[in-house]
């Protein structure tokens, strides 16, 4: 599509934008793919016009602010990227537009701000999260007078206290290991989740791979980067590349967000001094499945009762880093697991990371869909690979009325490890 | 013009007052206005054109359309009805300070009739979402545009958008059976209904294709085929485009029918592969063909091919082995024009036809002007339709980039044309070509179409702008050129049209009739008969493009003849008896067994030259198998009685005849059975070309009629055998128990009646019509009901009841038309445009002309 964006200005990413917009020969083929275009309907809330507003914000034409409420509902899932035949690079146009949106004065709802910021700054800093879910759960029984506005952040706080743990290598490190790999716990994860890492640590042991984490516990940036703070994401990426050990062969992430957010620090760090370092640790990040799919000396894999799974393919892992068939060969492997296709899945179930904070209307009806979907498909176990999909899925089946177990890819391959305790 | 006042002037409304009084008409919110808001509906998916439009209006109900277009029409400013905006033509661009009617959310699908092989939408429907929700039923929707994942059926509609299986099964027009539509000035009316068959002028065939001109559709009734019963997609590479090209010359003179035959150049290989991986061999270019039916059938067509493109020159051949590998293929060729975006920023797609004899030359002359533009051009196309799609490359940045793509695009146009072609098969005339329309329709040709526009909409409110330039509305009249019959007539033919002409002008009433093989002339009738049977002879057949363009006095029987000796034949099947002409039979509607498989005659009539009722000489459609340029009044006058003018000339699409026949007999004690096992067989395993249920002795017997190789149709009419549950008899030399049917529709009674029917009105109107004089037989798979007996109340009573109109054929008293038929106002336009003194009589009862 033709643009009249000028490249001497704006940020740094100007260039890659711009080649987003031209790539795009508007012929919406990514529209049945948006799964905001499926419940809203409109051209606008589809990534042809999310892009063609963009182009049209860039050339001038249009004010920023009355662009972003558009680009707000984006879920981010780069569904469109996989349906695009013109290879139009979506990502490299929203993540630094967003950056430009949230620099521009523009009205936003209170509360929405309210919520927004709230999951910013206590999200990604493990202390900060478990103060703010104990103040939370001690508050419970108040929850019903709190601001309607406030109660999509509520919702979501978990029924049960979190052990804090840190991430260990629970003394099974194997004696003379073939690799040695840095895993990265996950700041929200490790709170919320903390035996989705345990459950990937000894996977990764018994395969004989040495696992060694970040010196602490750092967000990668990839809520910030996503949510269009793209300083305080970089801050906090730069802490990360700074963190991790520099004798591992690879950095492996089970959050897929984590993973496509390193994978884009080049565009992230672009014209920055600490771009060549950044594009390093992005060259050597790579998500957990990838890994062990690869990984040449299989270990027997067996459930002790059978199983029928449905993967759900988390956003971030199958758009944004292409990763479908590797999770999915993993599970098949396994002895007693039946692996069953869940219809639309390639749709996000809305939880796109602070998504369903900042835009709960239609995180809701996506969240419901992908239960529902999930119960009609009648699985044993429902498995996936990011932390946020699990809680989104998991509170979507609880609404159901629906006990259905959310296990991450890694937790299920531990269970049905030789040595698995509860095999 | 006397028809309508003047449409104007109008005040020009500022945008604050288009916008206050679109929110007093819906939800205010509904009303988008902002500058952000109206951004991403200033153009489509040819983004070189683009316009502001004053507001966006996402219906909620078609009743809020009605109201919207009303405004418009009271107001004068113009609205653009907008689907998914896939339009590759400019089609569905708005039009500066207009409206947008966004109809995405009017996307129910009303019902599906499995029984009928029919369903009911809402015009925001995704093409795709159709067939996926007939699925269940054992059906599918065939037009299958590129786009189908996201274009919508009203978009389709408008445009009477093609595919790659159009060969096969033709245009998004071929598979419109009815419409709900507003028309511009807001009238609310139905044309076509729940089948097949139709009685009167087609107003479904007309609206097909007008790109928006002549309203909105706000229901449409699509038709459903059996889902097919296996598919072989086979790749083939070649070292040239050439080869490519002859291959598909060898393949269609082989006599094979594949559901598609697609090429595809080396540039366009490279940009699919880049974008999904489809597993095309690396090649100059690469023909995509495809064979459908049952698997033995398949099995056989796929090596009768292998052998013809091993000797075309292919160096590898490849079929699919799964139905994942068969999507992936088509994956390939339908991203292909937007795979083609990683090459280029920019692209103009064009969409010319050219005779398919003619391909070859027609690449070579693009490869020519390619290299003397020194721009870049992506060959991707159907290539059993001959419908080329070059894709010219330009960077838009650069300066003048834009204009000599454009120049080029004008210059592959011209070729076309000259080539005796269309300047487009499928993506409509829309924005991109109007200037070319002219070169392709002149003088009188061109105005009647703009006579049809201003009829329609006085006013120039529906989609301003589209197919036809008018800035100036009413339309200036157009200069008329020479517009006798051409001289491939002769001169005693063109004598003959001329004294038609003067006749027509001169006289004040006319009765145009045939060969009176269908009605015949009352002694005492006070109107002179006017015909055209005089007017004889074939002027073009050329077996490889699957046309025949002959004169309207032709006798069927003489064309069937000339067809048979080359192994064709019209695949309607039209009534064949002594004294038929073309024309009589086409004005008739009439078309016989074979309407079921693969159309009706108004699906295989592609051009006609006619006597309007002033006396001027009209052309109206194409030459070439596949042809979306201008309105489509050639459907129009299947049907019209005479009504709406003269034919004197017209072109069918014909195709190869099956090797050979088999015909299966069922008997059933009682009609419920019988209706419960034609809906069974309908979409069983057997690919059925023909199917009537005959009461017969007390009894009713089925016939079930399958085509193909003379030595699979045992095994294949014993597995059907096996499938019903009745006594079953086979007949494999089947031809004389089709011709007896077909006679019993014609033989020399009191009276025939042809009734249009539903599938599923079969059994209650069996019911109602066994215990009267009439000797019955429900044909073309239970769509059309043929009556024996002279006209009664208690005919006229049935029909009522069932809502049903009936055409009396032979002898019958007048009116030979009885029960419900349409007459709309849209028809009557139509009728002041073509025919404003009312000299051609016919059993049509057109009102008096009606004011805007």
């Amino acid at each position: 599509m033709k643009h009249a964006i000028d490249l001497t200005q704006g940020p740094a990413q100007i260039e890659d934008m711009a080649d987003a917009v031209s790539n795009c020969v508007h012929c919406g083929f990514c529209l049945p793919a948006c799964p905001t275009y499926q419940v809203q309907g409109e051209e606008l809330d589809s990534p042809r016009g999310r892009i063609f507003l963009m182009k049209e914000s860039l050339e001038g034409a249009v004010p920023v602010a009355e662009v972003m409420p558009y680009i707000d509902r984006c879920l981010g899932c780069m569904a469109c990227v996989t349906a695009c035949p013109s290879g139009v690079e979506y990502g490299a146009l929203l993540a630094p537009f967003r950056a430009l949106g949230e620099r521009s004065a523009r009205p936003r709802d209170r509360w929405r701000a309210v919520r927004r910021q709230a999951a910013l700054r206590i999200l990604p800093y493990p202390r900060r999260l478990q103060a703010a879910l104990a103040l939370a759960r001690w508050t419970r029984p108040l929850h019903a007078w709190a601001p309607t506005g406030l109660q999509p952040l509520l919702q979501l706080v978990p029924d049960a206290p979190r052990p804090a743990l840190r991430a260990r290598t629970d003394g099974r490190a194997p004696a003379a290991p073939a690799a040695r790999v840095a895993l990265l716990p996950g700041c929200a994860q490790s709170v919320l989740a903390p035996g989705i890492t345990q459950a990937a640590t000894r996977v990764l042991q018994a395969h004989g791979i040495d696992v060694a984490f970040p010196a602490s516990t750092v967000c990668c940036g990839a809520l910030d980067m996503h949510a269009g703070e793209s300083d305080r994401a970089r801050s906090l990426a730069w802490d990360l590349c700074a963190a991790l050990p520099s004798d591992v062969e690879a950095v492996l992430t089970s959050a897929a967000g984590c993973g496509s957010g390193i994978q884009e620090y080049p565009l992230l760090f672009k014209g920055q001094a600490q771009a060549a370092r950044a594009q390093k640790v992005a060259a050597r990040t790579q998500d957990v499945a990838v890994y062990l799919s690869r990984w040449p000396d299989k270990v027997p894999f067996a459930l002790a009762t059978p199983l029928r799974v449905a993967y759900h393919d988390a956003c971030h892992l199958q758009h944004a880093q292409g990763v479908t068939t590797e999770p999915r060969a993993l599970l098949q492997a396994v002895e007693g697991l039946e692996l069953i296709e869940l219809p639309d899945a390639g749709f996000c179930c809305g939880s796109a990371g602070i998504y369903n904070i900042d835009q709960p209307e239609t995180a809701r009806v996506l969240g419901q869909r992908k239960a529902q979907a999930a119960l009609d498909a009648r699985a044993d176990v429902l498995v996936t690979g990011n932390v946020g999909c699990l809680f989104q899925i998991q509170a979507h089946l609880r609404r159901l009325g629906s006990a259905l177990p959310v296990r991450h890819t890694m937790q299920l391959l531990a269970s049905a490890l030789p040595d698995a305790e509860d095999r | 013009m006397s028809l309508a006042p003047s449409p104007g002037p109008f005040p020009e409304l500022t945008q604050t007052q288009v916008v206050a009084a679109l929110q007093d008409l819906v939800e205010p919110a509904r009303v988008l206005h902002s500058r952000a808001d109206r951004a991403p509906y200033e153009s489509d998916a040819l983004t070189a054109f683009r316009a502001q439009p004053y507001a966006v209006v996402l219906a909620n109900d078609p009743d809020e359309v009605v109201r919207l277009v009303r405004w418009c029409h009271a107001t004068g400013v113009p609205f653009l009805a907008r689907g998914s905006g896939t339009s590759l033509s400019g089609g569905s661009m708005p039009r500066d300070k207009g409206v947008v009617l966004a109809l995405n959310r009017l996307n129910r699908i009303l019902e599906i009739r499995p029984e009928d092989g029919l369903c009911r939408v809402e015009p925001g429907v995704i093409n795709l979402r159709v067939s996926q929700a007939a699925q269940p039923y054992g059906l599918y929707y065939a037009p299958d545009p590129s786009s189908q994942p996201i274009c919508t059926i009203g978009g389709n509609v408008a445009f009477n958008s093609g595919g790659a299986h159009c060969l096969k099964y033709g245009m998004t027009s071929n598979h419109v059976l009815g419409l709900k539509y507003v028309t511009p000035t807001g009238v609310v009316e139905t044309a076509g209904r729940n089948s097949l068959e139709g009685l009167g002028p087609d107003l479904t065939g007309l609206f097909v294709g007008s790109e928006g001109r002549f309203g909105v559709a706000l229901e449409i009734t699509l038709r459903l085929l059996p889902l097919v019963p296996a598919y072989k997609t086979v790749l083939a590479a070649y070292a040239s485009l050439t080869a490519a090209g002859e291959a598909v010359a060898q393949v269609v003179a082989s006599g094979l029918l594949p559901g598609a035959m697609e090429i595809m150049d080396r540039l366009s290989i490279q940009a699919a592969e880049a974008s999904v991986q489809a597993g095309y061999p690396q090649a100059a270019a690469i023909l995509i063909v495809e064979l459908e039916g049952e698997e033995e059938q398949v099995a056989s067509d796929f090596a009768a091919l292998r052998r013809l493109l091993q000797a075309s020159g292919a160096h590898e051949i490849r079929a699919a082995q799964s139905e994942a590998e068969r999507a992936q293929i088509w994956k390939g060729r339908k991203s292909a024009f937007s795979a083609v975006g990683r090459l280029s920023p920019d692209y103009i797609v064009q969409d010319g036809v050219v005779p398919r004899s003619r391909l070859g030359e027609a690449l070579t002359r693009i490869e020519a002007l390619s290299r003397q533009y020194d721009i870049r051009v992506a060959n991707v196309f159907h290539a059993g339709d001959g419908n080329l799609h070059p894709l010219i490359l330009f960077d838009g940045r650069a300066e003048g980039a834009l204009h000599r793509a454009e120049e080029l695009a004008g210059e592959i146009l011209r070729m076309c044309i000259d080539m005796g072609g269309s300047i487009t098969g499928e993506h409509g005339v829309g924005m991109e070509k109007r200037a070319y329309l002219p070169a392709m329709y002149q003088g009188r040709d061109l105005q009647f179409m703009y006579d049809l526009c201003f009829a329609m909409d006085p006013r120039g409110v529906a989609n301003r702008g589209k197919m036809l330039v008018d800035e100036q509305w009413p339309p200036p009249a157009l200069q008329a050129r020479d517009d006798s019959a051409p001289a491939a007539y002769g001169a005693a033919c063109q004598a003959r049209v001329a004294a038609l002409r003067a006749a027509v002008a001169a006289g004040s009433a006319w009765r145009i009739v045939g060969g009176g093989s269908k009605t015949r002339r009352a002694a005492d009738d006070p109107i002179p008969a006017l015909s055209a049977t005089e007017l004889t002879g074939i002027l073009d057949y050329d077996p490889q493009e699957f046309t025949i363009t002959a004169l309207a006095g032709t006798p069927v029987q003489a064309l069937q003849a000339a067809l048979e000796e080359q192994g064709q034949y019209l695949p309607f099947c039209p009534p064949s008896q002594a004294g038929a002409t073309l024309g009589g039979t086409l004005a008739c509607g009439l078309s016989g067994e074979g309407r079921l498989r693969f159309g009706g005659a108004r699906d295989f009539v592609l051009g006609v030259r006619f006597i309007d009722g002033q006396g001027r000489l009209i052309y109206s459609g194409g030459q070439v198998v596949k042809n979306a340029a201008g309105f489509d009044a050639p459907k129009l006058l299947v049907g019209s009685l005479g009504s709406l003018a003269l034919m004197v000339e017209i072109t069918l699409k014909v195709f190869p005849q099956a090797p050979a026949y088999g015909t299966l007999q069922c008997r059933f004690r009682d009609m419920e059975a019988a209706c419960r096992q034609m809906h069974r067989i309908r979409t069983g395993p057997a690919e059925v070309v023909s199917l009537s249920l005959n009461p017969e002795d007390g009894e009713y017997a089925l016939y079930v009629r399958l085509a193909g190789s003379p030595e699979l149709l045992p095994q294949r009419l014993a597995r059907l055998a096996d499938f019903v549950a009745a006594p079953t008899h086979c007949a494999l030399d089947d031809a004389h128990l089709w011709r007896a049917l077909d006679e019993w529709s014609r033989l020399d009674a009191a009276g025939i009646w042809r009734v249009p029917i539903a599938p599923a009105l079969m059994l209650p109107l069996e019911r109602s019509l066994r215990d009267l004089p009439y000797a019955r037989r429900y044909g073309m798979g239970g769509h059309l009901l043929w009556l024996r007996g002279e006209a009664s109340p208690a005919l006229d009573a049935t029909l009522a009841r069932f809502q049903l109109g009936g055409l009396g054929l032979r002898d019958v008293p007048a009116p030979s038309l009885r029960g419900v038929y349409p007459m709309t106002r849209f028809l009557a336009r139509v009728k002041q445009v073509l025919d404003p003194d009312g000299k051609f009589a016919s059993p049509l009862p057109y009102p008096a002309p009606d004011t805007p």
